[in-house]
């Protein structure tokens, strides 16, 4: 154990100081996704200032600043770059030179971003998470802060994150068949954002499509931690929906494992 | 038992042909039309501990492809290749840390950090003990001399600067085989000099077993005891340097310097059963011809005969010209056939 942390240990080094050399790109990249918050936060208020109920689908007007704000926080937290990386790997061949060191290549990446989120969430937490609270604390009939709530969002939310993580990774196997991810990778995301619950949240949907949805991995990605925090989820329900994350977590590991072992008999490295 | 063992090694890439221009495009899109193309046939050698094969062929003779399933990067179609008796694609993890590996035109080095950092997560990767590893960086140093810039991001090398890094960080596990792949492309004469020097004492002290491909044909005359050539995915040549000129190269070459640059034109070698080919420049006369049909002091008899002659230099037959007679030759036959 200690010798596999020594081992992975200066992929987290390595993944903190590249986030630091490139802090500007992720500062911008930010400032762009908050855009976007508030872009939907001003949609939402418009829908709410026009309906004649002070709730729609059983989410008042401060609940859903709150769903907006934290899925948008929960996003940037359990966002998992892998495909994008191991896709343009494939596209230029340098993947070759992360197969020819004696390492697991999923830990490999896992903790280069791990590097990568202590860095980014140490930026984002105090101002975002931070805002967040303030607005419970501060706003007109705004949900109080629950300390239970908020620490099964992180619980949830790790579990989440591991799930992408390994999502992602199976996805960017393909780009050793497919040789570019480009196109599947935009196709992947439209699918994500939209059943993940990031754009609408799933309550809103027809109920077919929600029992359809619920059930889907992409639900476990965003969805259930942001309503774990809402505290929208009953006792037994939170446990179940715990047990779903981790099932799904499971099986996206094991999945990652068997198109790996076929995968890498397929590779052939591009460029001379 | 030979460090690498290579047995009728094959791989076949399945290769879309696309009909040029747009249409053409467009039919590939919808239908396309696959051609098997070996791009590697039938190659069986070995290579004993120690030695230093160099590995050449023209653009697309399928080096690169050898290499990569030597390195284990690449499955190959058939046959199989065994180096330091593992496997390359049975057992990745274990296999890889036998082996370093330079591509020329890639880096194995963190991009965006001090070029230390790369050797401290490489320690670790390979479980270098601590001693070890200083032991390995003084000798590295030495040999690559890496301090100037061993402080500096990898992204602000120079080229031959990073290069260097790279065999520094190839050799850092101290590998039973180190495999390069064009080490000194792009690089200057003094940069590609000290690159030799490394190679040739690193194998002289740690008995590395090193496979060597390059265009630079004087990185194998320097370096090389064995050259294995290919053409077209297949054996052209295994042999020694020696052999290869036995074999090959009868072209040899005899220089003189005239007293008086007018001589030249005085030359005349007609008396000879053979052609002769005479270059001047300046004071300079070369005579090039095949040594196994006239021989060097013929040729200087006859010279030293027809004119004043100040200096005269007899050249060994130059490799590079002798593989571009190889490849020509190799070319010519293959136009025949199709």
């Amino acid at each position: 154990m200690s010798s596999y942390l020594r081992r992975y240990r200066p992929f987290i080094v390595a993944g903190i100081e590249e986030a630091t050399v490139y802090r500007s790109n992720f500062i911008i990249y930010l400032l762009g996704n908050t855009l976007g918050a508030f872009v939907t936060y001003f949609l939402w208020k418009a829908v709410f200032t026009s309906s004649a109920n002070s709730s729609l689908n059983g989410f008042t007007f401060p609940e859903m600043v709150l769903y907006i704000f934290l899925s948008f926080f929960t996003g940037v937290l359990t966002s998992s770059d892998s495909s994008t990386s191991v896709g343009d790997e494939v596209k230029d061949g340098s993947i070759a030179m992360r197969i020819l060191k004696p390492i697991n290549f999923a830990a490999n990446y896992f903790y280069e971003e791990i590097g990568n989120k202590i860095i980014n969430l140490g930026l984002l937490m105090l101002p975002f998470f931070g805002g967040i609270v303030a607005y419970q604390i501060l706003g007109q009939n705004a949900p109080a802060v629950n300390w239970i709530n908020i620490l099964l969002y992180f619980i949830s939310a790790i579990i989440a994150y591991l799930i992408n993580f390994y999502f992602n990774l199976c996805f960017s196997f393909t780009a050793f068949f497919f040789r570019n991810l480009w196109g599947s990778n935009l196709l992947k995301n439209a699918l994500v954002v939209f059943m993940s619950g990031t754009l609408v949240p799933l309550a809103f949907f027809p109920a077919v499509l929600q029992n359809i949805f619920k059930f889907l991995p992409f639900s476990s990605l965003l969805y259930t931690p942001v309503m774990m925090y809402l505290g929208k989820y009953s006792p037994k329900m939170i446990v179940s929906m715990l047990f779903l994350q981790i099932f799904w977590l499971v099986f996206f590991i094991v999945l990652s494992k068997i198109i790996w072992y076929f995968a890498i008999k397929h590779l052939s490295i591009q460029g001379g | 038992m030979a460090m690498i063992e290579v047995s009728h090694l094959q791989k076949n890439f399945k290769k879309t042909t696309k009909a040029p221009g747009l249409i053409g495009a467009f039919q590939s899109l919808i239908h396309p039309q696959y051609q098997t193309f070996e791009a590697v046939k039938d190659l069986s050698f070995e290579v004993p501990q120690g030695e230093i094969l160099g590995f050449i062929g023209a653009n697309g003779a399928g080096k690169s492809t050898t290499i990569k399933m030597l390195t284990g990067i690449l499955a190959p179609t058939s046959g199989f290749c065994r180096i330091n008796g593992k496997i390359p694609q049975e057992d990745r993890k274990n296999y890889v840390k036998d082996i370093g590996v330079v591509f020329g035109q890639r880096t194995q080095l963190w991009w965006d950090l001090p070029l230390q950092e790369t050797y401290s997560v490489l320690k670790e990767i390979y479980d270098v003990p601590e001693k070890e590893f200083h032991k390995r960086m003084d000798f590295l140093n030495e040999i690559l001399d890496l301090n100037e810039f061993i402080t500096s991001p990898v992204r602000t090398l120079s080229l031959g600067q990073r290069m260097r890094a790279d065999i520094a960080a190839s050799l850092l596990h101290n590998p039973k085989v180190l495999f390069l792949d064009e080490p000194t492309i792009g690089l200057d004469v003094s940069v590609k000099d000290n690159i030799r020097k490394a190679i040739a004492q690193i194998n002289h002290e740690e008995k590395t077993t090193i496979v060597l491909t390059t265009h630079d044909l004087d990185d194998i005359e320097l370096l090389c005891n064995r050259i294995f050539m290919i053409d077209r995915g297949s054996e052209v040549f295994d042999g020694t340097i020696k052999e290869l000129k036995g074999q090959f190269g009868r072209i040899r070459e005899v220089e003189f310097e005239l007293v008086d640059s007018n001589d030249g034109a005085k030359l005349d070698y007609s008396t000879l059963p053979v052609p002769v080919e005479i270059r001047q420049t300046g004071n300079t006369v070369v005579a090039k011809f095949d040594d196994s049909l006239v021989s060097v002091p013929n040729i200087l008899k006859l010279t030293l005969a027809q004119v004043e002659v100040k200096d005269i230099s007899v050249k060994d037959a130059d490799i590079e010209e002798i593989v571009r007679q190889i490849f020509r030759k190799e070319a010519q036959e293959h136009e025949q056939l199709s």
